[in-house]
């Protein structure tokens, strides 16, 4: 290659890194300026690009005139509690596919997997119907339990896959010295695929996080809102409040870009293993 | 393999063999926990969906609701609304899963390009799958805005005429398929890419060997070693498209009219917002009928490649 291909080479490999870059961070990019713009700026043409002027007035009054800390802690609540619920529904299950003496074990983790094929809205009228009979709607439980069934399958293939990899002789090894098959597990499969546990808890906290439907229709009430339905359904008195929307957007996407941020190995891996979301 | 660490069955006293159970029975306890929650909240309400659907049962109705037979299926089959809503659910299926797998092998390939620093572009294809969807639909509402939009904006500086994006049923309709494809593309780039990281440099070190352009190092190496990815993440894609809701109700509410109403909207309306739940859930077994169609047909011709 001469020298001159090279250049042109590089230029584009920057040009390629600039449209991936600029398609995945643009939306985001919008809102964060979006959020420091005073209101009225919001509301001018030509619109503006780079805030005109920089306020924080939004970030106050999302909390102020809107009950953004309540669907905060409901999102933390559900998320959080759905998070390690499912993981250990998951390891049990994948613990047992992966290294016990199981008759079907295939079909048992294609049944799992299989039930992330059926559409969620057609589960939420019986759901529905049946949170509303036994008088769970608008509490915590009632996201929480569909949200493990929801994250099982995903989370389920990650662990199988991890417990898979760790080699048998270390539990042998365990339950000669005389450690039971409990003990084995926790003290000695479960360090080992923690970064699988790890993995499949992001998944999990994400699929719980992002959840719309489900969190509409069954916690509708103001004080039982996630973030996603809170935001949404936001009301201004006169014109939509994109002003406190887009700070209240900021607030709600920074812990999960955060939590991928840092992790982002580790989720694209348990995605290409699991590939289920999307 | 493990079994001869335990000591002999019968002589084990109770506590220890509660802490020490056989494999089958612990097999058996593991799985009991999913095994339950699937009854619960899979099995149990299919059940009782398909059920529902021979009753006129609504919210309010105080008495027991009368069987109706396949009433609802009689009317479901002569509402427009449905057809309506059912034809909106295809084609976005076949344009967002069509644009979302150009877009997203055309990042995956970007993406694939040898970086110095990689975090930037992989982050860049993480974020918009870590966005929840009614987020996206939201910021995508705000860019298609008539007055305060950026697409406009965008129109109006190349000197086109601005559109009034989500108030016209075909705009509204090309704006939320936009937003999807946005949303959807970097989740099948992401598996894309990780199909093309696994394709052996040696083999594009041959072709070029033999003398192949970069457009039949593509077609005869890159697709055909690609194609397992593909068609995973053309199923999954496929299934969460025919389940679209969040994108549409957050950036049209189905409007205007019902021009870009989706089944899944129709049938949370019809059985959340109004309370006729017999109805509804008709409207869910078809929908769960059609959606497990598309499944099997997938699954058929995998199977028979």
């Amino acid at each position: 290659m001469t020298s001159e291909s090279l250049f042109t080479a590089g230029r584009l490999r920057l040009v390629a890194a600039a449209i991936v870059v600029l398609n995945g961070f643009f939306p985001a990019a919008w809102i964060l300026l979006t959020s420091f713009k005073p209101q009225l700026e919001l509301v001018r043409k030509p619109i503006t690009y780079w805030p005109r002027e920089f306020t924080a007035q939004n970030y106050v009054q999302v909390f102020v005139e809107q009950p953004l800390a309540t669907y905060l802690l409901n999102s933390v609540v559900v998320a959080a509690a759905s998070t390690v619920l499912t993981l250990f529904v998951a390891a049990g299950a994948a613990y047992a596919i992966a290294r016990l003496r199981l008759r079907h074990r295939d079909l048992i983790l294609s049944a799992i997997i299989a039930s992330s094929t059926f559409p969620l809205v057609t589960l939420l009228v019986p759901i529905f119907e049946t949170m509303r009979a036994v008088g769970l709607l608008n509490t915590y439980p009632a996201l929480i339990l569909p949200y493990i069934v929801l994250s099982l399958p995903v989370c389920t293939l990650v662990l199988v896959s991890f417990f898979q990899s760790i080699p048998r002789d270390l539990e042998n090894a365990a339950m000669i010295d005389g450690a039971t098959r409990f003990g084995a597990l926790w003290h000695v499969v479960i360090p080992l695929a923690a970064p699988g546990v790890f993995t499949a808890g992001i998944l999990a906290f994400v699929n719980a996080w992002d959840e719309f439907l489900l969190a509409l229709s069954l916690n509708s009430a103001a004080r039982m809102r996630t973030l996603p339905v809170g935001i949404a359904l936001y009301q201004g008195e006169f014109t939509f409040p994109w002003h406190i929307i887009a700070a209240a957007l900021v607030i709600a996407i920074v812990p999960i870009a955060v939590l991928i941020a840092l992790f982002q190995e580790r989720v694209v891996g348990g995605l290409t293993a699991g590939g289920m979301k999307g | 393999m493990t079994t001869d660490a335990r000591p002999p069955r019968g002589r084990t006293p109770l506590l220890e063999r509660l802490a020490d159970p056989g494999e089958r029975v612990l097999a058996l306890v593991l799985l009991a926990p999913a095994a339950l929650l699937l009854a619960l909240i899979v099995v149990y309400p299919i059940g009782r969906l398909v059920y529902n659907s021979f009753f006129d049962l609504r919210l309010s109705g105080g008495q027991a609701a009368p069987f109706v037979a396949f009433d609802n299926y009689v009317l479901a089959l002569q509402d427009r609304e449905f057809w309506g809503a059912l034809a909106n659910t295809a084609l976005i299926t076949v344009i967002t899963v069509a644009g979302a797998l150009v877009v997203g092998l055309g990042l995956a390939l970007l993406a694939n390009l040898p970086f110095r620093v990689r975090w930037p572009v992989r982050l860049a294809l993480l974020l918009p799958w870590a966005m929840p969807l009614a987020f996206a639909g939201l910021i995508f509402a705000w860019f298609f805005n008539t007055e305060y939009g950026v697409v406009n904006d965008w129109l109006l500086r190349l000197g086109l005429y601005p559109r009034q994006w989500l108030l016209q049923p075909g705009t509204a309709f090309a704006a939320v398929c936009f937003a999807i494809i946005w949303k959807s593309s970097s989740f099948i780039g992401l598996i894309l890419l990780a199909g093309l990281q696994m394709i052996p440099r040696s083999l594009y070190e041959a072709a070029e060997v033999d003398g192949a352009t970069r457009w039949q190092q593509f077609r005869q190496v890159t697709l055909p070693l690609l194609m397992p990815s593909i068609v995973v993440a053309l199923i999954f894609r496929t299934i969460t498209a025919l389940q679209t809701f969040d994108i549409p109700y957050t950036m049209t509410k189905g409007g205007p009219g019902h021009a870009t109403q989706t089944l899944a909207m129709l049938i949370h309306a019809t059985t959340i917002d109004y309370g006729d739940i017999g109805y509804g859930s008709t409207l869910a077994v078809l929908m769960f009928v059609v959606s497990m169609t598309v499944t099997a047909l997938y699954l058929r011709q995998i199977r028979r490649d």
